[in-house]
């Protein structure tokens, strides 16, 4: 029972953080967009097999909840800005996708190697994915400072988000349900905020492209 | 009681404004009218802790004021009321009734964010309070659609978010090594649970939690090299929000650092915080003191000047108890000299039409009271006598050379000289020299030289003397900080 757990949950886990790489070899937004959707649904997916087998009935909530909000909901904001700017693409990050990949790949990594003392710490059979959220944090981070659209920015933001959530559900079976419920509204509202600059970035730049917003160079 | 005189003017003020549309100057009246009361409830949490008391409010510990939230609480509800009486809906100043509206919503949901991430005693909740600020503000940042400050807004809304999820996923890390080692406890995202716990906790997951943490508020609090969205954000606001954002958000900010800060050493030891805190901030002191020199706008002037007084106050905080003393005293000072400066260059910005330095010439003439006091002002953010600024430099040297750190006490008195130079300069300018013809002579608006000057009166005073009433708060605070 306990190993069927544990390898399931790094399986999920491993599932997460390869949704996250979509970002770093696809061009196109729609694919970051049913990337994004995938990755809430199997973290939902986390949080439920965590809840099921840790007996925490609250990660039922959580789990319910990032379904609702990061499966569905957010997915149908993008879905319709990205319907919006269909003809931007990511044609030029200031990195590009092999080196991207490459970087992933280091900072994967990297996330081991930081994490080492904290797996080493724990005794939960979810010890195991903790790495891979750490991996998926600093990637997503990686994402946000090397790609130049906008729409790929907040995908980018949203997935850091995730890598936390699954840290926070694998490390500690969730932080207290009150303070859960704050993020979610944070998160949910940062998410409108963003969205709403992102139109109007269109709006006055007529792009997407944040490479064009230099006005304030000094 | 004195946490609802706190906490809940604003949120009236802020319901007030959504309301009633459209918007009318008497929203604004009680807007400022309630500011006060705000800055009532702060003053009574004050006498309180002063007596010695740690006022409590709320079901497990929700709301907690010891003496640096307190500080915090004062310099808080003090800028967001300077920004309620001289923000945009009230006066002559130029603003439509939408833009008014806007800004009177948003900014007292701002005030109030501010007001109980330092007030709650539940990291998690002081982390979503935060996390808040940044959304609370950034869509005020475009008050004034144009590129630039759209550019700003998004600028300041992206990092400003990535930062602060970072600093989420620090407190995540501590709080694991809390449940892995202790247990799960609701209250153990409590400070009080928290700092007892503290010798119990493993350093060297708490030392990663503590790496995260710092980036993520320090990105808030304008931290090199993370504050690459703060001379844009600061300088494209409008001014009363640029006086909240550069007076007391950055102060929120470090005030989430120095509330780790406390765990961290008793759990880690002391060094390994004060190592990293002061690394960034001599990067800032640095980054913001050479900016200073090559600058064109006055308003980017302040910005940069902030990250420079960020950095000074990370100096302060690695120094012992002597050197926790001089930054909270810095904080204050900053709060009080920087919301001023903003709302002066505001004044300057309307009257010539232009934030760049070379527009400005003959300002002691155009407007003798403002010039005046952007002047006094600058001198005063320079660090020269008879300020409040010049006080707390001096504690921080002294404390420098206490902790037996000379070297680093001369890199900072070296980069503080540079910035003092670049900005006489630059302030040189501005204020002698023939106006251009194209600006009206006189003072606008005199009523608000009022509070202006209030605040470069406090400025002086805190200067002068050390009021017994502030020095007993600080010194509660480096006993909370730095036992």
């Amino acid at each position: 029972m306990e190993s069927l757990f544990a390898q399931l949950v790094v399986l999920e886990s491993s599932l997460v953080l390869i949704f996250g790489l979509v970002l770093l070899w696809r061009r196109r937004v729609p694919a970051y967009v049913s990337a994004f959707t995938w990755q809430s649904l199997v973290l939902g997916a986390v949080a439920l097999t965590v809840g099921w087998f840790g007996r925490e009935r609250e990660l039922y909530f959580i789990g319910g909840l990032l379904v609702l909000v990061k499966g569905v909901a957010i997915p149908r904001l993008l879905g319709r800005m990205e319907r919006r700017f269909a003809s931007e693409r990511e044609i030029a990050p200031y990195v590009n996708t092999a080196t991207s990949l490459l970087v992933a790949g280091l900072l994967v990594l990297f996330g081991y190697a930081i994490m080492r003392p904290v797996v080493a710490a724990s005794d939960l059979p979810t010890r195991a994915g903790m790495p891979l959220a750490m991996g998926l944090v600093l990637v997503s981070l990686f994402v946000v400072v090397s790609r130049k659209k906008a729409l790929t920015q907040v995908v980018g933001f949203l997935m850091l988000e995730n890598g936390i959530a699954l840290l926070a559900i694998l490390g500690t079976y969730g932080i207290p349900l009150i303070v859960e419920l704050g993020v979610f509204l944070d998160a949910l509202m940062g998410f409108l905020v963003m969205q709403i600059f992102v139109y109007r970035i269109h709006s006055t730049f007529e792009t997407i492209d944040v490479d064009q917003l230099d006005r304030l160079r000094h | 009681m004195s946490f609802a005189l706190l906490l809940v003017p604003s949120l009236l003020s802020a319901l007030l404004a959504l309301v009633v549309r459209p918007y009318r100057a008497a929203v604004g009246w009680a807007n400022a009218a309630l500011s006060l009361v705000a800055v009532a409830g702060a003053i009574t949490l004050w006498v309180r802790v002063l007596r010695g008391e740690v006022p409590v409010a709320g079901a497990d510990g929700l709301l907690r004021a010891d003496a640096l939230s307190t500080l915090l609480a004062l310099c808080v509800s003090g800028v967001a009321a300077l920004a309620a009486w001289l923000g945009p809906g009230l006066g002559d100043d130029g603003w439509g009734a939408r833009q008014a509206r806007r800004f009177r919503i948003f900014a007292n949901l701002f005030a109030f964010t501010m007001l109980f991430a330092v007030t709650t005693d539940n990291v998690g909740f002081m982390w979503v309070a935060i996390e808040a600020t940044t959304i609370t503000s950034a869509v005020l940042i475009p008050l004034h659609a144009s590129k630039a400050s759209v550019e700003a807004s998004w600028k300041y809304v992206l990092i400003g978010s990535v930062g602060i999820a970072l600093a989420f996923a620090g407190t995540v890390l501590a709080y694991f090594d809390f449940v892995t080692l202790i247990g799960r406890e609701a209250v153990a995202l409590n400070w009080t649970v928290l700092q007892d716990a503290a010798p119990a906790l493993n350093p060297r997951v708490i030392r990663l939690a503590f790496v995260f943490i710092l980036i993520g508020y320090g990105t808030k609090a304008g931290l090199a090299p993370m504050h690459t969205w703060l001379p844009d954000a600061h300088s494209e606001a409008p001014p009363a929000l640029s006086a909240m954002m550069s007076g007391v958000l950055l102060a929120v900010a470090l005030y989430a650092v120095v509330r780790w800060q406390a765990v961290v050493r008793v759990t880690v030891g002391t060094g390994f915080a004060e190592d990293v805190i002061v690394l960034l901030g001599v990067l800032s002191l640095a980054i913001g003191a050479l900016s200073l020199v090559a600058q064109r706008s006055y308003k980017r002037l302040l910005a940069y000047s902030s990250i420079e007084h960020t950095g000074l106050i990370c100096v302060g905080l690695a120094l012992g108890p002597l050197g926790v003393f001089a930054a909270m005293l810095h904080l204050l000072n900053h709060s009080v000299a920087k919301s001023m400066m903003f709302l002066l260059a505001g004044r300057v910005l309307r009257r010539y039409g232009t934030a760049e330095i070379e527009g400005v010439s003959g300002l002691l003439r155009v407007m003798p009271w403002t010039g005046g006091f952007f002047a006094a002002g600058m001198l005063a953010v320079i660090g020269l006598p008879p300020f409040g600024m010049f006080v707390s430099e001096f504690a921080l040297v002294r404390a420098g050379f206490a902790a037996g750190r000379p070297v680093l006490v001369a890199v900072v008195l070296m980069l503080l000289a540079v910035g003092f130079v670049g900005v006489l300069v630059h302030l040189n300018r501005m204020l002698y020299g023939r106006p251009p013809s194209t600006v009206t002579l006189g003072e606008s608006s005199r009523w608000a030289l009022v509070p202006l000057g209030g605040c470069l009166v406090a400025l002086v005073v805190l200067g002068l003397t050390l009021p017994a009433a502030i020095d007993g708060l600080l010194v509660r605070i480096v006993a909370i900080v730095a036992p």
